[in-house]
């Protein structure tokens, strides 16, 4: 077992796991603190949204679970940097597609120069322009 | 209105937002552009009370200070921000549908992550590393290559850009969102 870094949109989380190759193989407990879904008899589940798994061979391994297809069968890529131990995941494509297909804005949840946290939602109600810009 | 700053340093973003009562929030692990599949700034996204979107993602300048370079002035849109806030009326183009990222977009934004990763734990090599493979899985994506490039010690400013911009202008002017020009 080593630490390993995971990145997703939440931010970084440090749990214990090992890489081989392409497969990353952590606890339960420690799926669910970095991806933040669960494996129950439903499936992989966040929340009240349900995943089916339809071959838990994918995923399990033993008491271990394979943090790389457990994100892809939620609809997230990785990435793997082998040399040092960290795992960047993206966000699941079903939310993009919400957004892109679904026409629904997606909500996300960032800081503001102070620190403090805002989310999208949180403005509801009334028309909103979102504007992305950059320094660069 | 409510900008969300694709960067870095939260000091430099400071330094642009002076006098402005809109929230300012930044998203330096870039969430927004794999969620909105955004690849450039300054790009906006008209959304309803009820959170469906009236107009996707387009490229509209917020002042015509590049108006020269660009070509495209922020005064039509601004105005029709302004109709659209009093009367609801949706320009044709908010109908334009956003092409998905593909898996290279995808995984050039996973690049890109590790190599903020690096860098902030003060690895640039490491980080440069993860940079270049990003910008070779995203050549044409201004969020990836022309926001490396100051976290390079490259000038977003300078020759760099303008070789991107060159690339980008051949390609035929790729944009995730309401084509322009």
């Amino acid at each position: 077992m080593a630490i390993l870094q995971v990145l997703v949109d939440s931010g970084v989380y440090e749990i214990d796991g090992m890489i081989n190759d392409d497969v990353v193989s952590v606890s339960p407990a420690a799926l669910q603190e970095s991806i933040g879904w669960e494996l129950k008899p439903e499936g992989l589940c966040r929340g009240d949204m349900c995943v089916p798994v339809t071959d838990t061979g994918g995923i399990v391994h033993g008491d271990r679970l394979d943090l790389v297809a457990a994100a892809r069968l939620t609809g997230s890529e990785t990435l793997i940097d082998h040399d040092a131990s960290v795992i960047a995941i993206s966000v699941p494509s079903p939310m993009r597609r919400q957004t892109l297909v679904g026409r629904q804005a997606a909500n996300f949840t960032l800081p503001d120069l102070d620190g403090e946290l805002h989310s999208l939602a949180e403005f509801a109600g009334r028309r909103r322009l979102l504007v992305a810009f950059a320094t660069w | 209105m409510i900008a969300v700053a694709l960067d870095e340093s939260t000091e430099e973003v400071r330094g642009y937002t002076e006098g402005i009562t809109y929230p300012v929030l930044i998203d330096r692990d870039r969430v927004i552009t794999e969620l909105y599949a955004i690849s450039n700034v300054p790009t906006v996204v008209w959304i309803e009370a009820d959170g469906t979107i009236a107009r996707p993602n387009a490229a509209e300048p917020g002042t015509d200070m590049f108006v020269d370079f660009t070509g495209v002035s922020a005064t039509p849109h601004m105005d029709a921000v302004r109709a659209w806030v009093h009367t609801g009326v949706i320009p044709d183009d908010g109908a334009t549908s956003v092409e998905d990222l593909n898996p290279a977009e995808v995984q050039a934004r996973l690049a890109f992550r590790l190599a903020l990763h690096h860098r902030r734990a003060d690895n640039p090599v490491r980080a440069e590393h993860w940079f270049d493979k990003a910008v070779k899985l995203a050549p044409l994506d201004f969020t990836i290559r022309r926001a490396a490039m100051p976290l390079r010690g490259d000038d977003p400013f300078g020759a760099s850009f303008f070789e991107l911009w060159e690339e980008w202008q051949s390609a035929g002017r790729p944009f995730h969102g309401v084509a322009r020009g």
